[in-house]
């Protein structure tokens, strides 16, 4: 673990270049090329606070009111904080949507990395055709969110679908798998896992950049291959996977579209895939209570952020940026 | 690669992760829909006028609404139509949006689980002031009046009737000796007849309706009591755990499928109710969706009433025309309904799609030259019944559609074998109750 930190003073160095060149007083031609800079960040800047920064503000001030959608925002009432009091003291469905957003994550995340981590190290050897498999492999992270693909998991994964005939030839009786309240959640979770081409393009673009010379070292040095991956492959990747981490555990959390769809939009069956968004989804517009849909919005983000800081806060530990000739 | 690289790289990292936690704020719920209801607001009979139409159905219910739409267009050359359609998936959540950001089109459809929603928040317009003028509803039945009236106002037309119809796979019974089940026969004759049907065919004798409302809804009124007394519910605990436990014994009989398969029959989709999908000899389903159900077979259908005393069933208005309350067109809309329910050429034009025709004439009249089997078995069978119909329940109020929702969660339960219909049933009315009013 000799590749730490190491390079922690070039950073200030650098900023401070870059703060003291851009202390000079700004000329003419400067602000006018500011102003031009804002004016083509202007569709972003807009788009932000349109579509994201008032109606995100909006929704924090309705979840502490009984909006219910249908009637006019004016007619809103304040409630205070008994939407969230509610969540937390006596809406059983909301406990069920957070263990099952919690357990999908759990299990699906580091499975899916795994797998991703897996295959890029596969693809990383230069073989012939390995083109063809990076992509192959890629492709159902393509399709990932859409409708389309949770339609065919349906009918793949019920009782007459192709994985129980795929069984079957091993004189194995399958289950309905998506229409069992047992299994209908880890059905949800192979789907997802299955998607591992995004994190596993990452992994192979971060793997090419360990440097080769840091092997050669290492296997003059006497070690084996699985010691080279430990010693030299993780922690050079660890930035990748700390970048892959966060992203699918994000991810994983907003799962919405693959449980809508299985579940015909209801959780079912027997609210096992009653993801938190869908189930956001579901006060918020089955029963019109957007209040209360906004107010679970916001623990959620609450709650994804303070994860994320955990991995920050945690990274330094175990993440390593940095590049082979930095020391 | 000399040190700055590195730096960059590392920028560049940290720069994509703090990117990657700003994206979830990115799940505001925007809902703002863009269309512009710049109409007139006129008693101006010639002034142009775009009338916004949003309901659901399949592809067929579009057709015969254009041509039914075509036909006001002719008699009223300055009015056109802007008509958006969808599924009935997701068609409720659609309105909402709608609702929410100002842009209800002018003339849309619910339902009566949909409707007391919608009206008692004044989404919907009340259109007694055009009874008797604009609207002329003296060729409706009064109980299909009464079912579009919520609070004392009237919020929903009645684009037709229907009610509940059981309905069985007739070719799979002939074709194996089987008798067809018959109206008023008791729930247990005909849990037992479908237990009789499992043995014989294999295919299972019945879906099992315990998730569904609407069974329920007849069984409870075949015991002296209602789904809603005003904004309460009409039936306790005790009421759901027998009604629960009469389907647990039917199960054990093997009269239905297994609970994954009766899950997959608890939608609201047509082409996925069992008795067409072939994984049950019949569905508890509506008598006007027969022409819609035969699509998805080829076997030869047949519907009777529900099980039990077919006096506990009504006249239902099988969907409502509504008026948005902020329509700048309501006169034309409310012209627009009077014309769709009382007009003879939208009438025959509509056929039996969205219920038999509400205005009695021109029902009668429409029979007669029906031709199609599966619409002739729905008015057949909806004229044998309407003698013996019981008096038309309220609108459920408002909190329905949770009711519906957890019902099937209550009733998967026990189905999967997690829950004892008591246990279920007393969790279902504790979650029910607070939400109705």
């Amino acid at each position: 673990m000799a590749l730490t930190t190491a390079n922690t003073p070039s950073v200030h160095a650098s900023q401070a270049t870059g703060a003291s060149a851009k202390r000079r007083r700004p000329r003419r031609g400067q602000q006018r090329e500011g102003l031009a800079g804002y004016i083509f960040l202007s569709p972003w800047l807009i788009g932000l606070m349109g579509i994201t920064a008032i109606p995100m503000l909006l929704s924090l001030y309705l979840s502490f009111t009984n909006y219910d959608v249908l009637s006019p925002l004016g007619e809103a009432e304040w409630v205070g904080l008994a939407n969230y009091k509610r969540m937390f003291t006596s809406d059983p469905s909301y406990w069920r949507s957070v263990t099952v957003t919690v357990s999908f994550a759990l299990i699906a995340v580091p499975l899916k990395l795994a797998a991703a981590l897996g295959v890029a190290l596969l693809l990383n050897k230069a073989w012939r055709g390995v083109g063809l498999f990076r992509g192959l492999f890629y492709l159902p992270s393509l399709i990932g969110g859409s409708v389309a693909l949770a339609i065919v998991w349906v009918n793949m994964f019920n009782r007459e679908g192709a994985f129980n005939g795929f069984l079957a030839i091993f004189g194995i009786e399958g289950k309905p798998w998506v229409n069992d309240p047992s299994w209908a959640l880890e059905t949800l979770m192979v789907l997802a896992i299955w998607q591992f081409g995004a994190p596993m393009v990452i992994f192979l673009a971060g793997l090419k950049q360990v440097p080769t010379e840091l092997y050669e070292a290492a296997s003059v040095d006497g070690a084996g291959r699985f010691r080279q991956f430990l010693s030299v492959t993780l922690p050079m990747l660890s930035p990748v996977i700390f970048f892959n981490l966060v992203l699918e555990t994000i991810n994983g959390f907003q799962g919405f579209t693959a449980a809508f769809v299985l579940s015909d939009g209801t959780g079912g069956p027997v609210d096992s895939t009653l993801m938190y968004t869908l189930n956001l989804y579901l006060k918020g517009w089955r029963e019109y209570e957007m209040g209360y849909a906004s107010a679970m919005a916001w623990v959620f983000l609450l709650a994804i952020g303070i994860i994320t800081a955990v991995f920050f806060s945690t990274g330094r530990f175990w993440v390593h940026y940095s590049d082979g000739d930095d020391r | 690669m000399h040190p700055a690289t590195g730096n960059s790289r590392r920028r560049l990292l940290r720069g994509i992760a703090a990117v990657a936690v700003a994206l979830p704020l990115t799940f505001g719920a925007a809902a703002c829909g863009g269309d512009d209801n710049e109409g007139s607001g006129s008693t101006d009979a010639n002034k142009p006028v775009e009338l916004s139409v949003f309901y659901w159905g399949s592809e067929k219910r579009a057709e015969l609404t254009q041509k039914a739409l075509d036909a006001y267009k002719a008699k009223n050359p300055n009015v056109s139509f802007k008509i958006t359609w969808q599924a009935n998936q997701g068609y409720a959540d659609k309105l909402a949006t709608l609702a929410a950001s100002g842009d209800v089109p002018d003339l849309f459809a619910t339902d009566d689980n949909m409707l007391a929603d919608f009206a008692t928040r004044n989404v919907t317009a009340d259109l007694n002031e055009y009874k008797g003028n604009k609207l002329d509803l003296s060729k409706f039945p009064p109980s299909l009046v009464e079912y579009g009236t919520v609070d004392g106002k009237l919020v929903g037309i009645a684009a037709g009737e229907n009610t509940q119809g059981l309905v069985y796979n007739k070719t799979l019974l002939t074709s194996n000796g089987l008798p067809e089940p018959t109206t008023g026969m008791t729930w247990e004759a005909f849990i037992d007849w479908a237990a009789q049907v499992t043995a014989k065919t294999k295919v299972p004798g019945t879906m099992d309706p315990s998730a569904d409302y609407k069974a329920f809804w007849v069984w409870l009124r075949q015991q002296g009591k209602d789904l809603y007394n005003g904004k309460q519910l009409g039936f306790t605990a005790d009421d759901v755990a027998k009604w629960f436990t009469l389907w647990k014994g039917a199960r054990d009989k093997k009269a239905t499928p297994t609970a994954d398969i009766i899950h997959e029959g608890n939608v609201t989709d047509i082409s996925k109710q069992l008795v067409v999908t072939g994984k049950a000899a019949t569905s508890f389903v509506w008598a006007n969706q027969m022409p819609e159900l035969k699509k998805s077979t080829k076997d030869e259908l047949g519907v009777v009433a529900y099980p039990g005393d077919p006096s506990a069933q009504w006249a239902r208005a099988a969907m409502y025309w509504n008026v948005a309350n902020n329509s700048d067109n309501k006169d034309v809309a409310v012209d627009v309904i009077n014309f769709l329910v009382n007009d003879e050429a939208a009438v025959t034009a509509l056929g039996t799609d969205r219920g038999l025709p509400s205005n009695m004439d021109l029902r009668t009249k429409f029979a007669e030259t029906v031709t199609d089997p599966a619409m002739k078995l729905s008015i057949q069978v909806e004229n044998d019944l309407a003698t013996k119909f019981g008096k038309a329940p309220q609108v459920p109020p408002k909190g329905h559609s949770t009711f519906r929702s957890e019902l099937v969660k209550a009733a998967e339960n026990v189905q999967f074998g997690r829950a004892t219909p008591e246990k279920a049933a007393a969790d279902l009315i504790a979650v029910v109750q607070p939400k109705l009013g």
